[in-house]
């Protein structure tokens, strides 16, 4: 049994967390942005720590100079016979040029479907990122919250959703060359849940939650 | 982009992953079992006054057969008592956990051997299919053609259904709900769920922490929390405070709640984690609350 409850808060993990934050800087009006992602929480795995290597694909598109709208498909969860999508935008929420830094905003909304059931889930998300450009603007750094909330009133069985609200910090350093943007992202994922004993041996922060790390290949036309 | 939802949509469709073969733990492989003499992990182990001769301890294998097999799988038994008694003692069917095999489960098939007095009811318990030395491999479906089989064999050597008590521990609360839901070669007179797990549901919703059905992931159909409802039998829970993995809250008390039975007693044991019943309840006071139970 301790197997099997170790599996479903991979699961849990993975349908919640298998990708970083989409667009912490909205694309230029009329731009376009394709993205692959790689990685997961961080597992010991023998005697070395590897992330666990979630994959999702990205397409986004600059509907003005502060507005980025994105849709995604998750391909781990496809591989389990899950439809996951995330769809929404990067909203630029303040900016100031001369410190170079500002505020972002990404409400989303992330739906999955399972062929085998037949069930429908859709979860909102919302993400707020400060950034700041270093390196002469050709990088930037950022920190944010990742946010999912739980809409149902009910959980399994009719009783009480009592947690609406799941927080993840994350902290992350983007790269960017003419064409290609490479992001490095951290998360401390389900910071609240205990993550021992489990036969899945998550890395943690004082025996909570699991260290997400996540790469992020985007290409810009 | 025609293309790219063609792919997409491909890729939905034929994929197949799940995590159901995943979730039986068969991990320590064993070529005999050893019983008292097994020195590998457990959750506790009793002292000489809890020995069973070894003329009361009985291994033997036994047949089972799902509905959608052509062929019979060879599982394996064990048998605390003496057989000649069965048509007069009162038998506990003890379903274990999904932990490896019979001899991690040895110690607390004894300890139960020792309810109401040493070997004053005998004890069966059998590894399902997959687990130690049965044949084949896990299966929902196989748990219950397992169980049933060990019911079966019963039934032949005399025992009655007023004398049959099914106990389930973890994930053996499902076999124990499944037949005494769906009776099949035996109706039990009473029930006993240590630990049991609600349904694969809340298991995704304590993963997720979101309201995810289970068929996310799995396409287990074990659903105690739901099949305890139509159960009319005296019920025993019992269940740790501190639980880590069958939480007591989201699992335990739904089950609970959701009987609608005859008679039902809840043992909420103080900082116990999943598999310390025994140990923190202390085997005097675990045995006193079973045989009470037994005996009401």
């Amino acid at each position: 049994m301790l197997r099997l409850i170790a599996l479903v808060s991979f699961i849990g993990i993975m349908f919640q967390n298998c990708a970083p934050t989409r667009f912490v800087k909205p694309l230029a009006k009329n731009q376009n942005a394709i993205s692959a992602n790689l990685g997961g929480p961080l597992i010991h795995f023998g005697k070395p720590v590897i992330p666990i290597p979630f994959t999702s694909f990205m397409y986004g598109r600059g509907l003005t100079n502060s507005t980025t709208a994105f849709a995604s498909v998750h391909t781990t969860a496809m591989l389990y016979g899950n439809f996951q999508t995330d769809i929404g935008v990067c909203q630029r929420l303040y900016k100031h040029d001369s410190l170079k830094f500002g505020i972002t905003l990404n409400p989303a909304v992330n739906m999955v479907y399972d062929k085998w059931n037949n069930n429908f889930r859709a979860w909102p998300q919302l993400d707020v990122n400060v950034y700041k450009d270093i390196l002469k603007d050709k990088a930037f750094v950022y920190i944010g919250l990742t946010n999912w909330f739980e809409l149902s009133s009910k959980k399994a069985h009719n009783e009480v959703q009592k947690n609406h609200a799941l927080i993840n910090p994350h902290i992350g350093l983007t790269y960017n060359t003419k064409k290609w943007g490479y992001t490095l992202e951290c998360k401390f994922l389900q910071m609240n849940s205990k993550n021992k004993p489990n036969v899945v041996d998550y890395v943690g922060i004082q025996k909570k939650g699991a260290v997400g790390i996540y790469l992020n290949f985007c290409r810009r036309f | 982009m025609k293309y790219l939802i063609v792919i997409v949509t491909i890729m939905f469709l034929s994929s197949c992953l799940r995590l159901d073969d995943n979730l039986y733990n068969l991990t320590d492989k064993i070529t005999e079992y050893k019983l008292d003499n097994y020195t590998g992990e457990q959750d506790f182990i009793l002292d000489n006054s809890y020995h069973i001769p070894d003329s009361l301890i009985h291994v033997f294998t036994l047949s089972s057969k799902t509905v959608n097999e052509s062929s019979a799988k060879t599982i394996y038994a064990i048998y605390i008592g003496q057989i000649s008694r069965i048509q007069t003692d009162t038998v506990i069917m003890y379903c274990h956990g999904n932990k490896w095999h019979m001899d991690f489960y040895w110690q607390r098939a004894k300890l139960l051997a020792h309810t109401s007095g040493k070997n004053k009811y005998g004890v069966l318990m059998i590894d399902y299919r997959g687990y130690g030395l049965s044949e084949g491999s896990p299966s929902e479906d196989g748990l219950y053609a397992d169980a049933d089989a060990a019911l079966q064999w019963l039934k032949l050597k005399g025992l009655s259904d007023n004398r049959l008590m099914m106990y389930g521990f973890s994930m053996g609360t499902a076999p124990v709900c499944e037949l005494t839901n769906k009776s099949r070669s035996m109706i039990p007179s009473k029930f006993i769920l240590e630990a049991p797990f609600a349904s694969a549901d809340v298991m995704a919703n304590d993963g997720s922490g979101l309201n995810m059905p289970g068929s996310f992931f799995t396409n287990l159909k074990i659903d105690n929390a739901e099949e305890i409802k139509t159960i009319n039998q005296p019920f025993c829970w019992i269940h740790g405070t501190n639980d880590n993995f069958l939480n007591i809250n989201s699992h335990g008390e739904v089950v609970y709640k959701n009987y609608h039975g005859i008679y039902q007693e809840a043992h909420r044991i103080p900082g116990a984690d999943h598999g310390e019943i025994p140990v923190k309840m202390g085997f005097d006071n675990y045995l006193n609350t079973l045989s009470t139970f037994i005996k009401k």
